[in-house]
């Protein structure tokens, strides 16, 4: 009999979504794309949380679409509408280079 | 034990909300209610903090646990994400719990954590890999504390303690 059952066991088949303050796990893999994004941005940015801001509201925006976490405004969780026009910037960046 | 656990469980998710270290639990304001009213003063913060990860296992707990990066650079007032992933590599299903600290101790009580997986049981199965997110918050008041003069570093560690394992 595991202790784990009870709380962290059958979270991530859970469809409610979890209360504030608390990552379930992503046991499905859900948001893994929008993770590694990230991360591979931190380790092409020297790690600055800054520059790699608009991919950490994906993460968390993905995670609050599949109930891994409660939904929020963006706003509470310190995302203004600069990162927005961050991500904007980004992506003409790249299309310009790319 | 279990039931210890189960009732500690909700002390430790207000814990967590608040300001996350031990000690002084400060419940004046919620870290969403001090970054909405930061954001409407327009704080404006010009400090690069280095936030680093250690991850530790308790003797016995038999999954791999590492920081997936090693450092993130972050201004106080900005919020910033940060993973650890942890493996489990018995043949058994494994429940484990954390705890973590931060140092140096005096800049603990502005390190916030918004969201993360301290305190809350976590069961893997026999070679599961799993992300492991904490989403932080270093208070902009950090900057302008004399007491932080210097301090340029946070290290943020973690401990993964076997609570219970399936025997099937």
């Amino acid at each position: 009999m595991s202790a784990g059952g009870a709380f962290g066991g059958n979270r991530g088949a859970r469809p409610v979504p979890p209360e504030k303050g608390v990552f379930p796990l992503d046991h499905m893999h859900l948001c893994d794309q929008e993770k590694k994004e990230y991360i591979s941005c931190l380790k092409t940015s020297g790690h600055k949380s800054e520059i790699c801001r608009h991919l950490s509201k994906k993460y968390l925006e993905c995670r609050m679409e599949k109930n891994l976490m409660a939904k929020q405004d963006m706003s509470e969780l310190g995302f203004t509408t600069d990162d927005k026009s961050q991500e904007s910037k980004m992506k003409i960046q790249n299309e310009m280079e790319g | 034990m279990v039931g210890c656990t189960y009732a500690a469980v909700p002390l430790y998710r207000r814990f967590c909300q608040a300001t996350g270290y031990g000690g002084t639990v400060q419940r004046r304001e919620t870290v969403e209610e001090k970054i909405l009213r930061h954001a409407q003063d327009g704080t404006v913060t010009n400090r690069e903090i280095v936030v680093r990860f250690n991850a530790d296992v308790s003797d016995g707990m038999p999954w791999k646990f590492i920081p997936t990066q090693r450092e993130v650079r972050v201004k106080p007032g900005e919020s910033a994400l940060a993973f650890y992933t942890a493996e489990n590599l018995s043949s058994a299903p494994i429940t484990g719990m954390s705890t973590y600290n931060v140092t140096p101790m005096k800049a603990a009580v502005y390190f916030n954590k918004i969201q993360c997986f301290c305190f809350e049981e976590q069961r893997l199965l026999p070679g599961e890999q799993i992300d492991m997110p904490v989403f932080f918050y270093i208070d902009p008041e950090f900057e302008t504390d004399p007491r932080m003069d210097g301090i340029n570093d946070i290290i943020l560690s973690y401990t993964f303690f076997k609570i219970a394992e399936d025997k099937s």
